[in-house]
């Protein structure tokens, strides 16, 4: 039980550096927020663009590393302020993190690839 | 296997509907919980015991760095034998069961009432209404393990496993809508964790000790054993940039004792 206990982390350099929770845990749920909305965006994209099949996954693991990417070049030279480590920044994509777990976004992802299926073939007209 | 083609209806009629329920559904369970969920009530004399425990335990914690003289003060007023906080407070040890407490059980009650009862009913109700649809195909191949997940309500050999079926559907809605939720309700969804991490800040342990008597007993103990060991010795010689910050001398959570 400790109040806004102060994370810290020794550097290689052996320099301590000390993060505010509340600010991690911040950045953290608006990296969610993101991948939230490029799950749903890239899902959609996907189903329109009438990928099937596992490119359609290998597509949904391009849409996460770049918005790996794009975050990076948002954070731009001093990520360090924002994130802890960019490794992690991927990987909480991969498997789960703090709101919103994998599945459900994977699963996202899957609701809107059936989007084109929705609207174009599978119906009759 | 010929292609299949599904009537167009179904769009309209079953597919539609059963997301734009479950995701209806869904924002009013979050709001009924809100109109639900009762701030809990503090009483004074429990405030005040958590806000002593606390100063006591930032007291063993970070003592180092006051002088010893002041240090010495602050135990003082908390163990003195005849006049300390921890000594002369006596308090009357609850002991209550969770089960008898009448506030407990309206919680619980209002918890299963917005989480366990919609899911049941809307559910069955989805599983009624809605039985015994082909929905949706998803866009890539499944084995035919995967047959009983996605096609729930249809047992038919010759279908291929990559159409859902309705109910199994409205259970990918259920999952996959989630993490709409945190977008469209935003913090005060994603708030489990949140709001315990305000209530760490503001309330500084609003869950106050069950028993005070025993906290105060133990806390007695710790500050009691708690040496002082003053941490800015050398502090002028370390700003002057003289010598470097000894590992001792510093406070992080990672240090080794």
């Amino acid at each position: 039980m400790v109040i806004g206990r102060v994370k810290t982390k020794v550097e290689k350099s052996g320099e301590i550096v000390a993060y505010s929770e509340i600010a991690v845990r911040n950045n953290a749920s608006v990296v969610e927020y993101c991948r939230t909305s490029m799950a749903a965006l890239s899902g959609g994209t996907a189903g329109l663009l009438g990928i099937t099949g596992f490119y359609g996954f290998g597509f949904y693991i391009f849409a996460v590393v770049g918005l790996w990417l794009l975050i990076l070049l948002k954070a731009g030279s001093n990520w360090k302020k924002y994130f802890i480590s960019r490794r992690m920044l991927l990987t909480n994509g991969f498997f789960g993190s703090l709101f919103v777990s994998f599945e459900n976004i994977t699963l996202m992802f899957v609701m809107w690839f059936t989007l084109k299926a929705l609207f174009y073939y599978m119906y009759v007209k | 296997m010929a292609e299949l083609l599904l009537d167009s209806k179904i769009r309209v009629w079953v597919f539609l509907p059963i997301v734009v329920i479950t995701f209806l559904v869904g924002v009013v369970r979050h709001y009924v919980s809100i109109l639900l969920s009762s701030k809990k009530k503090v009483e004074l004399q429990q405030v005040q015991d958590s806000q002593v425990i606390i100063r006591s335990r930032s007291l063993r914690e970070h003592g180092n760095y006051i002088p010893k003289q002041s240090f010495l003060m602050r135990r003082h007023f908390f163990n003195s034998e005849e006049s300390g906080y921890f000594k002369t407070q006596k308090r009357v040890a609850v002991n209550q069961n969770p089960m008898t407490d009448p506030s407990m059980m309206t919680d619980m009650l209002k918890g299963n009432v917005t989480n366990v009862l919609p899911t049941i009913v809307i559910g069955g109700w989805i599983n009624w209404m809605f039985s015994g649809f082909v929905t949706t195909k998803v866009p890539f191949p499944l084995t035919l393990r995967f047959k009983p997940m996605l096609q729930r309500g249809i047992e038919l050999l010759s279908l291929d496993a990559a159409w859902v079926s309705s109910a199994s559907w409205y259970f990918l809605n259920v999952f996959g809508l989630r993490s709409i939720y945190t977008l469209v309700l935003g913090e005060n969804n994603a708030a489990d964790q949140a709001r315990h991490l305000q209530d760490q800040m503001s309330g500084a342990a609003m869950a106050m000790p069950p028993d005070p008597k025993a906290a105060f007993k133990a806390e007695w103990e710790a500050l009691e054993i708690c040496e002082h060991h003053w941490a800015l010795a050398n502090i002028e010689n370390e700003i002057l940039g003289l010598a470097g910050p000894f590992a001792d001398s510093m406070y992080h959570q990672n240090k080794v004792e």
